[in-house]
């Protein structure tokens, strides 16, 4: 049920989570007011993508970056993490 | 010796000039002391040796960092050296165009305080008319679509009105409800026997908070600072002396943390002698209470050591005299009968509330 909404509405991230690249440490991360969360490769690559669309589209476009097939998985995992601590939005508006 | 960590964010205090007078400030009490500001070029730099150091966020604050007029200013220069920004402000003078020219400048959120959900018991607090502008500066910055953290400082006065000032934030629909405890330094430490709660007090917003938190999960996000007078350990000053975070004081001081100045066994090096780098892996200040290897018994072979780091050492230095012993807020703490007095010397407390003032305060400029 809950991938199926998750299909139908759009993936955002929340107000003022921003995706950074940090050239000193050499890592990826995501920030956010009073925080911040080191983001692997996939995850990365997930965040810098949810922008609006949906999480079916997000799959699609990194099935060509990403060739095993665990990745839809993770997508989805990764996706209701980062949703838990408020950092996304499942959004049905336009 | 294990490597230093690179911080992660600055506190930056532009000034300590504040319209309101707010009892619970951790500013210093010698505000006149520490006059001199930094200019815009100087600031600019240091952001710019800030994001060279490993800081991946930046805390606007103060005092009220919209008295400075170079904000925007520096908002823009934080973004452009790849920093997250935060403004850290009372709000009294947020108008909708001040906002509007800090969104556009790049400003990533904006923590808002309010002292009471109740407007008169909030003028009081503040020492001015300020509930209606904070509430003004609130739409404004929805309008703007600011991520709105309100923080909400808790004390006696406020601590019975806790529903009250969760249904608040839910009707201001601001994203994060940051409900902190007064933490007792600066003109908190003065005020403190009328300040403290009682433990009725604070056992009960506890569960005023849990259930809060249950019920409005994924509307609003409520952070509880707990208030470590009443808890069994430390809290985690800092994440650890000189581990995460650093201060620079209006006057260009660097302190490991914006109250560190309390402390008068120690001296801080200012920005213009010595960069961001060489001061946060080299000064003796940073170094001090760095790690474990300062700390004394019960910390040293305590096995919470590393996550607690002895707590607090301007509390220490404030209830004891030493900035070096075990915070003794800590239940192990040889010294926590300090603590148990402060609480019933609370209860019985009968002096005036000192407002936050600067004697003969500067002109703006």
């Amino acid at each position: 049920m809950k991938n199926d909404s998750q299909k139908a509405t759009q993936v955002k991230l929340a107000r003022g989570v921003r995706y950074r690249w940090d050239g000193v440490r050499e890592q990826h991360q995501l920030l956010y007011p009073e925080g911040l969360l080191v983001l692997n490769d996939t995850g990365a690559a997930i965040a810098q993508l949810c922008d609006g669309r949906s999480a079916d589209e997000i799959k699609r476009t990194l099935a060509n970056s990403f060739s095993d097939r665990q990745v839809e998985n993770d997508i989805d995992d990764f996706l209701e993490r980062l949703a838990q601590r408020g950092l996304v939005r499942h959004d049905n508006d336009p | 010796m294990t490597t230093i960590p690179r911080p992660l964010a600055l506190l930056a205090e532009l000034t300590y000039r504040c319209p309101l007078q707010c009892p619970f400030c951790s500013n210093p009490l010698e505000l006149a002391r520490y006059r001199d500001e930094l200019d815009t070029s100087v600031w600019q730099r240091v952001l710019g040796e800030a994001s060279e150091l490993g800081v991946a966020q930046v805390h606007f604050s103060g005092g009220e960092p919209l008295v400075r007029r170079d904000l925007v200013e520096l908002v823009r220069t934080a973004r452009e050296r790849d920093l997250y920004s935060n403004l850290s402000t009372g709000a009294t003078t947020a108008t909708p165009e001040k906002l509007s020219q800090l969104r556009s400048a790049g400003l990533d959120a904006l923590q808002i305080s309010l002292p009471d959900s109740d407007s008169a018991a909030n003028d009081w607090l503040t020492g001015a008319p300020s509930f209606k502008q904070k509430r003004a500066a609130v739409a404004a910055a929805h309008d703007l679509d600011f991520p709105i953290t309100l923080n909400v400082v808790l004390h006696r006065y406020n601590l019975d009105r806790l529903d009250e000032i969760i249904r608040l934030a839910t009707d201001w629909r601001v994203d994060r409800l940051e409900l902190a405890h007064t933490q007792y330094t600066g003109w908190a430490f003065r005020n403190r026997a009328r300040l403290l709660p009682t433990r009725a007090q604070v056992d009960r917003a506890e569960e005023v908070v849990a259930a809060a938190e249950l019920k409005l999960a994924g509307r609003l996000q409520i952070l509880h600072v707990l208030p470590d007078y009443f808890q069994e350990f430390p809290k985690a000053c800092l994440n650890g002396w000189g581990s995460t975070f650093l201060t620079v004081a209006p006057d260009g001081a660097v302190l490991p943390c914006q109250t560190a100045r309390e402390i008068p066994q120690l001296s801080f090096p200012t920005v213009h002698n010595k960069s961001l780098e060489q001061i946060w892996f080299d000064d003796p200040v940073f170094q001090r209470f760095r790690g474990c290897d300062w700390m004394p018994e019960p910390c040293r072979s305590c096995e919470r050591r590393e996550q607690d780091f002895g707590g607090c050492r301007c509390q220490a230095y404030l209830m004891t005299g030493d900035p070096a012993v075990t915070d003794p807020v800590c239940q192990l703490s040889p010294e926590h009968e300090l603590v148990e007095q402060a609480l019933s010397d609370a209860a019985e407390a009968r002096d005036e509330l000192a407002f936050r003032v600067i004697p003969a305060s500067p002109l703006a400029r």
